[in-house]
């Protein structure tokens, strides 16, 4: 256990990134899906984009997105600038944000099959109920549908939210230094790896718990109206 | 009308080489001693110190990034950085894709045995099949290690192994004299261990390219000749002047870099 202590605080600053492409791609799961279930509710063209969408990004391997938005980004951008300026260097957008994108367009697409699902299992007799005291379709949007089908969502929500939070342990192949490669830097330098990936798993355990619990307490909230 | 861009390119180049300029340099930073972090997060190791002291000689500012192996080329062809220094063997299929510049690091066979067993395998530079008899040796199967005995000491008795650990524990044991292995792993798993004590390298380091291959490189992309050329000039110098010599004593009790420069071949 001793070898564990010199290569604590590398641990600390992987624990650090690991939850700074979380926030980032959890914010951009959210955006991503709300907009792709709006479009996919919208019928015509937005839908089918939005089917589109939600076909790559839920069809293909995790891993596999993240190493074609890490190199597809720099040959793409690269040919882009190319094109005004053939003397240009290359163009890259840095691993943080091509991990957090990847991430959050993946997390998205399971996202917005949620929430499409969600709004569409909220209780047709409110809505005419709503109609029927007068509120214009805004203001149903916002105090009837919104607030009932975020209740429906969350439970599968918080499960995105849960794999998202252990899929950021693929963005060391991207080359982020967070704590699978910390593992693997320990690794090679005191032979001990089960110490060293055992405290990965420690770590994410820690954050998966505490998201549980905060998912925990947003849905209490959500349902407080039905409690009795 | 492209020889002009390619000359308007390398005007731009050498008008940002004058000022300084910055080469990154791909490596894994999880492949120790050759590069690897610190318990205090410092960027060390062979390749780490090689890249550094290239940088010194031509007059570059090298910055490190820490790639995973697996996508090691991908990223030097998508530009994610300039350089390749991370232990990479140079190979002819790797030479599609990519250029080297000479090696800087061998790739080598030599023998381990006990110390005082007195093994007699070599006069000099040269084997002497007489010290095999009644000697024997341990060898991974299907390596280059075994292709090289097979064709210099044909008469030599081999016990064969399906991994380097049961190779080592059968050498303690003494139901091995000798195996013949890359020896900057054997110091790494078997010398420098407590099991290794009693033991020692036997005979000079093979460097017969034909076997062993060429050994390893700084990976570059393809078309950058007058890069490639002022790495090659600067790890002439270090290979002449003693500096990869002294790089290698820092992490093995031996050195393992080529003995004479022999440029790109």
């Amino acid at each position: 256990m001793s070898d564990i202590v010199g290569w604590l605080d590398e641990y600390a600053w992987g624990a650090l990134v690991i939850l700074r492409v979380f926030a980032v791609a959890a914010l951009l799961t959210l955006i991503f899906g709300v907009i792709g279930a709006a479009a996919k509710m919208a019928g015509g063209l937005s839908a089918r984009i939005a089917s589109a969408y939600v076909t790559m990004f839920r069809g293909t391997p995790e891993l596999l997105i993240l190493l074609l938005f890490y190199f597809g980004s720099a040959v793409t951008l690269t040919a882009i600038a190319r094109l005004t300026d053939p003397a240009a260097g290359f163009v890259d957008i840095p691993p943080f944000w091509a991990g957090a994108l990847a991430l959050g367009l993946i997390a998205g697409a399971y996202a917005t099959e949620s929430f499409r699902g969600a709004f569409l299992g909220v209780d047709s007799g409110q809505i005419d109920a709503a109609r029927a005291l007068g509120l214009k379709p805004r203001a149903i949007l916002i105090f009837v549908r919104l607030p009932q089908a975020w209740r429906i969502a969350l439970p599968s929500f918080g499960n995105h939210l849960i794999s998202l939070m252990k899929d950021t342990a693929l963005v060391s192949v991207i080359g982020l230094n967070e704590i699978m490669f910390t593992a693997k830097m320990a690794t090679s330098v005191t032979q001990k790896p089960f110490t060293m990936f055992a405290t990965v798993a420690v770590i994410y355990l820690i954050f998966t718990t505490g998201l549980t619990t905060a998912l925990r307490a947003l849905e209490r909230r959500a349902n407080r109206h039905l409690v009795r | 009308m492209r020889m002009l861009l390619s000359f308007a390119a390398a005007l731009v180049l050498t008008a940002t080489s004058a000022s300084a300029e910055t080469l990154k340099v791909g490596t894994e930073c999880t492949y120790h001693p050759f590069n690897y972090r610190t318990e205090d997060g410092k960027l060390t190791g062979y390749d780490v110190d090689v890249a550094t002291e290239v940088g010194k000689r031509i007059d570059a500012e090298i910055e490190f990034v820490c790639q995973e192996w697996k996508g090691m080329i991908p990223a030097l062809l998508a530009g994610k950085f300039d350089l390749i220094v991370a232990s990479m063997s140079i190979t002819e299929k790797r030479l599609e894709q990519i250029d080297f510049s000479a090696p800087y690091r061998v790739s080598i066979g030599q023998f381990v045995g006990a110390k005082d067993k007195k093994l007699k395998l070599f006069e000099g530079d040269a084997v002497n099949p007489a010290g095999f008899e009644g000697i024997k040796i341990g060898l991974e199967r299907a390596t280059t290690y075994e292709e090289w005995l097979k064709a210099k000491v044909p008469a030599a008795e081999v016990a064969y192994y399906d991994s380097n650990e049961a190779m080592y524990l059968d050498l303690a044991a003494g139901r091995v004299d000798a195996i013949m292995t890359n020896p900057m792993k054997a110091y790494l798993k078997f010398l420098s261990q407590e099991d290794g004590a009693g033991f020692e390298v036997v005979g000079p380091q093979i460097e017969e390219q034909a076997y062993f291959g060429i050994g390893v490189g700084v990976g570059l992309r393809k078309g950058n000749d007058d890069l490639k050329e002022r790495i090659n000039t600067a790890l002439k110098g270090m290979t002449e002047d003693g500096t990869l010599g002294e790089f290698g004593l820092r992490y093995f009790p031996f050195t393992i870099h080529p003995q004479e420069w022999k440029g790109t071949s």
